[in-house]
């Protein structure tokens, strides 16, 4: 990891750390090769343009580039639309073949996370006992890029 | 007693924190205290525990960029008040009484402290007094440090977990000293931290680390994290070594110190197969 100021603030005050108590909805981004993952709880609101993500928290079993993926993530993702959080998710994800592969498996494990947490909160607004669904990530932070992990599984309730 | 244990929890790491950023005679005393509120936090745990309360190590994000060293204090002795008058409904008496007692002495010292600038704890300017280190050097004993301080914190809250939920002597004496290991890197790396100006505190475990279900698969899996951590260790070494000697000498002696871990975690998983498994 290049480490800069920014980082550094990151690393020393991660943002949106933690659990949200009164979440609508959480979800999992899971490297499968490893065990690491990330959850993310959302605090939803709707208005006249669909939902908009009020509050977000998330905590990680992972390392520290994960924590700062997670905090400059859920700071971008902080007060906006379901609309534009699915354009975050999309430049992350995007964004991945351009960095280290441990950079972007931290970044992915967040991406889908949040994917999920959003996917979650949509679900139980029809079933308001749906599981806290899981996405696998796709980047392996320890090999080759080439060498891909398990296809995106969804495993939901893991 | 829920509430008890959490801003226990957080008083002890924000006096811990205290003592890494002071860099006059009050360092010491800040370490002590912070040991003491270390054990009134497994005091409470234990009390939790015989109880049959439910409980985590779920605390709250704790602040700690300050620019005087009595700023972090003044808040210190507030959650020392808080924590007084919280010892006020607890079922024990007798343990309420000690805490509390410690409580007011803590208080009165930390009232009186010499005052010092401790805003170079948090300037991030990234440089060990004394010696002069590469950019190379320099990233890789941050992310070291980061890495590093929060694995000590997250193992003293697993060790102490265990410790807690068993009665087995021979491992507890094991899950001590391993604790007490811990303390000792946390308090190398954090001290580091401060003189670098990168001091942080070690975020929140979560509980599916601590709350352990199977021992043996855990010392398995702590066994090759250990053997890792020992990896990290030589490569700082290495990376440090060219600009180093003392930093060379430190890490190499941190990476043999986790030998001994190591034969302490294969004599518990040998002790717990044979007690558990026949």
């Amino acid at each position: 990891m290049t480490v800069d100021a920014q980082l550094i603030e990151h690393m020393m005050n991660p943002q949106n750390y933690g659990v949200l108590k009164d979440s609508d909805a959480e979800g999992i981004g899971k490297n499968p090769q490893n065990g690491e993952k990330v959850i993310i709880f959302l605090k939803v609101r709707e208005d006249e343009e669909g939902p908009f993500i009020e509050d977000i928290k998330f905590q990680a079993i992972g390392c520290t580039t994960t924590v700062v993926a997670g905090s400059i993530i859920t700071t971008e993702a902080k007060g906006v639309s379901f609309e534009r959080g699915e354009d975050i998710i999309a430049f992350t994800l995007g964004m991945l073949d351009r960095v280290p592969p441990e950079e972007a498996a931290c970044s992915e494990m967040v991406a889908v996370a949040l994917k999920a947490a959003m996917d979650t909160y949509v679900e139980r607004q029809k079933d308001p006992d749906f599981p806290i669904i899981t996405y696998k990530i796709q980047k392996n932070c320890q090999t080759d890029e080439g060498e891909k992990a398990d296809e995106n599984l969804v495993d939901q309730n893991a | 007693m829920k509430t008890l244990l959490i801003k226990t929890h957080e008083v002890w790491l924000e006096m811990l924190m205290a003592a890494f950023m002071s860099q006059s005679e009050n360092k010491q005393v800040l370490f002590h205290f912070s040991e003491i509120l270390f054990r009134h936090f497994t005091w409470i745990e234990n009390e939790m525990i015989v109880h049959g309360e439910a409980y985590d190590y779920d605390r709250d994000m704790i602040p700690i960029k300050v620019e005087r060293l009595s700023e972090i204090l003044q808040h210190t002795i507030k959650h020392l008040n808080e924590i007084d008058l919280q010892l006020l409904s607890s079922p024990d008496k007798a343990l309420s009484h000690r805490i509390s007692s410690d409580i007011r002495y803590m208080r009165e010292v930390l009232g009186k402290m010499k005052d010092e600038n401790v805003n170079s704890a948090f300037d991030m300017r990234r440089t060990f007094p004394g010696v002069p280190l590469s950019q190379e050097a320099t990233d890789a004993l941050t992310i070291f440090l980061f890495e590093e301080s929060y694995k000590e914190y997250e193992l003293i809250m697993i060790y102490n977990y265990l410790k807690a939920h068993s009665k087995d002597a021979y491992m507890n004496r094991i899950f001590e000293i391993l604790i007490e290991e811990s303390f000792f890197h946390l308090k190398s790396f954090g001290d580091m931290m401060a003189k670098m100006g990168i001091l942080a505190v070690p975020r929140i475990v979560h509980k599916e680390l601590y709350q352990v279900t199977d021992v043996v698969d855990f010392l398995s899996k702590g066994i090759d994290e250990e053997l890792a951590a020992k990896e990290e260790c030589k490569k700082l070494s290495r990376a440090v070594a060219r600009d180093s000697r003392e930093l060379e000498s430190f890490f190499d002696f941190i990476n043999n110190q986790e030998n001994y871990h190591i034969s302490l975690m294969k004599e518990a998983l040998v002790h717990y197969t044979k007690e558990h498994h026949g």
